[in-house]
């Protein structure tokens, strides 16, 4: 007998390190590591499917299981020009997760944004329903900003929002959940057309909004910067900013540039959850998918579907681009909450950011913040 | 070992001196004629092992059109001013016949069937369609077009191989593993970046991968292609995709 899929995640390897980790288990403990030349003439040609099962547990004591689908998009052809093929490897993804029986389906990372989160793109789906997960996304990278603030004494009445990849469907939520709190917004994108109207949403609800294209134009101002860009790879340069400033690095692959010399910012990895009732993984991929310092954290995107199906609602939660507000927001993270599944301690590329108290395996007692100090 | 006296087997020391990217397809030749008239071997001996009269016509019938398929390849050569040889006991083909016939010595119908038409036919139908999409004129339309038939003929053997595996599912998954072992680490040799063994006995120089690139190929996504074509075979008989994946990840590289 099959065992019952309640969620898939579908997704792919943001660098060649994490694609050779994922091969590495796969060739178990006896075979030697493929040579970095033989991985990247293989992989691009496995065919979608799934890499390992997982168990997933609620704090109420229930759990679900799933899979996770790796697309095997490679890391360094998730530019524009790839779209086609890409698109491909997500629909066979999404055939592989509907030929599993899984009700719910995240769509992580790229994936969503490569069908633009229109899930009528995908196979025919029967019982099946996808969601992007970009709305616990959201509710993880605005809590991060949140506690932050908190945790560093910092007004945000008196601060400017700047939002990289604003007009994005995780921007764009952010933008919906942070204006109301903030002094003033900026957005930025490449298309000013898609930046004026969500300026004039959000200019409708009171608040001072500017838009701007030229990145370096309008960033020294800014206080607090959400990076949510599509970005095929960590390029982003911010250039100056304003004093002390906080930078939400929540891009997948990350947004920023590990040449971008940040003085005197404090810098996090954003929409990250972590589960308090634990993940199993067979094969034991958790360390290589999930590259944090904190056991079971994973992006805000692939946990919303085991949310989903841990309070047994098989619904498509997040579809399309541009359509996650507040209210949503909330009910998400409310879920969330009930099954143990909060904001993962804030970390960055030097390390966590918190001390966490982690004496048993998924505990998320944080109780204070690092000073700012750059890292990324 | 077998002599194949249909076709005449010219070695690289006989051929007339050609053309650079003529002595690549040479080489490019020799394997696939190679490889045919290897299935027109196992074809053979595989009616020789069949019960059902419909089974010994058929896997006759297929040696025909194998028999059929090495003839238009060597003719293409012929088109290019080249001899394009043949050696059936070259390194890595003789141990794939060799893996063969321990299935017919075994009466293996189903053990066969695998070899030939999941394995060996998913590296000649996929390298075959990559090759016919850049080689030139008639060339190129030639191997389209045996890539088409051979994907043709694969359905009845993976109806047969279908209804075996319901019968019984870990058994038959047992059994194509243990096939995997013997013979796809062969051909994951063969299709390696470089020849470990050394000299495949076929190409009439060094090793023609190096010189791929220059007709557009390259011997990387010749074994890409091969393996997502091996994987999806798989896949269509009903294997788990992310067994096959494991085992796909394990091959020699
Ligand atoms: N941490 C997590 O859990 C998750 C992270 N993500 C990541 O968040 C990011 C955004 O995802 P999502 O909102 O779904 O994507 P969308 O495609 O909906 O939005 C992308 C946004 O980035 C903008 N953009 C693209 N290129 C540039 C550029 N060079 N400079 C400035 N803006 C740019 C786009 O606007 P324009 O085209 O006009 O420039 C658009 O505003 C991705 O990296 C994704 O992988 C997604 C889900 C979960
Ligand atoms: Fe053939
Ligand atoms: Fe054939």
């Amino acid at each position: 007998m099959p065992i019952p899929i309640d969620f898939a995640l579908i997704a792919h390897q943001e660098s060649w390190r994490a694609a050779a980790d994922v091969l590495a288990v796969l060739r178990g403990p006896y075979l030697a590591p493929i040579p970095d030349d033989d991985l990247k003439e293989i992989f691009p040609w496995f065919p979608p499917r799934a890499v390992c099962h997982i168990d997933h547990r609620s704090v109420l004591g229930h759990s679900v299981h799933g899979i996770y689908i790796d697309s095997f998009i490679p890391p360094d052809r998730l530019a524009h020009k790839y779209r086609h093929e890409n698109i491909e490897r997500v629909r066979d993804a999404a055939a592989c997760a509907i030929k599993a029986g899984a009700r719910i389906v995240s769509l992580g990372g790229f994936s969503s944004i490569l069908i633009e989160g229109d899930s009528d793109l995908l196979p025919e789906k029967g019982e099946t329903v996808f969601t992007t997960g970009n709305t616990l996304t959201v509710a993880f990278v605005v809590k991060g900003i949140k506690k932050i603030c908190a945790l560093q004494g910092r007004d945000m009445g008196e601060a400017t929002l700047l939002i990289v990849g604003a007009t994005g469907d995780v921007g764009s939520g952010c933008a919906r959940c942070l204006a109301p709190l903030v002094k003033r917004v900026v957005l930025n994108a490449r298309s000013i057309d898609r930046l004026r109207s969500l300026a004039e949403e959000l200019s409708a609800g009171g608040k001072a909004v500017d838009i701007a294209t030229d990145l370096q134009q309008l960033s020294v101002q800014a206080d607090i910067v959400i990076c949510v860009a599509s970005l095929e790879s960590p390029s982003l340069l911010l250039g100056r900013l304003g004093p002390n400033a906080i930078i939400c690095d929540a891009g997948y692959p990350k947004n920023l540039s590990p040449v971008d010399v940040l003085e005197d910012c404090t810098v996090f990895f954003g929409g990250l959850g972590q589960s308090l009732g634990g993940m199993s993984f067979e094969p034991d991929v958790h360390r290589v998918l999930h590259r944090h310092p904190f056991p079971n954290v994973g992006q805000g995107c692939v946990m919303e579907g085991m949310v989903l199906a841990l309070e047994g609602r098989f619904e498509p939660f997040s579809q399309g681009r541009g359509f996650i507000t507040p209210e949503r927001v909330q009910e998400i993270e409310a879920i969330a909450a009930r099954h143990g599944i909060h904001l993962a301690p804030l970390y960055n590329a030097q390390g966590p950011l918190e001390e966490v108290a982690c004496e048993t395996e998924g505990s998320a007692d944080e109780r204070q913040i690092a000073a700012p100090g750059r890292a990324v | 070992m077998e002599a194949v006296t249909t076709l005449k087997c010219a070695t690289a020391d006989n051929a007339n001196p050609i053309s650079s990217t003529a002595s690549i397809w040479q080489d490019v030749l020799a394997q696939a004629v190679t490889g045919e008239l290897i299935a027109v071997l196992n074809y053979t001996s595989l009616a020789e092992i069949c019960e059902d009269p419909d089974e010994v016509a058929d896997a006759l019938e297929h040696a025909e059109s194998e028999r059929g398929h090495a003839a238009a390849f060597t003719a293409e050569g012929g088109k290019l001013g080249i001899v394009v040889p043949n050696n059936v006991n070259a390194k890595y083909w003789k141990r794939l016949r060799t893996a063969f016939l321990r299935q017919i010595d075994a009466r293996g119908f189903i053990g066969c069937l695998i070899i030939q038409e999941v394995m060996l036919e998913s590296f000649a139908v996929a390298s075959y369609k990559r090759v016919g999409q850049v080689a030139p004129g008639s060339l190129g339309n030639t191997f389209a077009a045996i890539a088409a038939e051979e994907e043709d003929h694969i359905d009845h053997a993976m109806a047969i191989l279908r209804a075996e595996r319901a019968l019984d599912v870990q058994r038959f998954d047992d059994k194509v593993y243990a096939l995997h072992i013997e013979v796809m680490t062969i051909l994951a040799q063969m299709f390696a970046r470089e020849d470990a063994d050394g000299h495949c006995e076929l190409c009439h120089g060094s090793c023609v991968k190096q010189s791929l690139p220059v007709v557009g190929l390259t011997s990387s996504e010749l074994r890409g292609v091969a393996l997502q074509h091996y994987l999806r075979t798989l896949d269509m008989l009903g294997l788990p995709g992310e067994l096959t994946l494991v085992w796909v990840a394990q091959l020699p590289v």
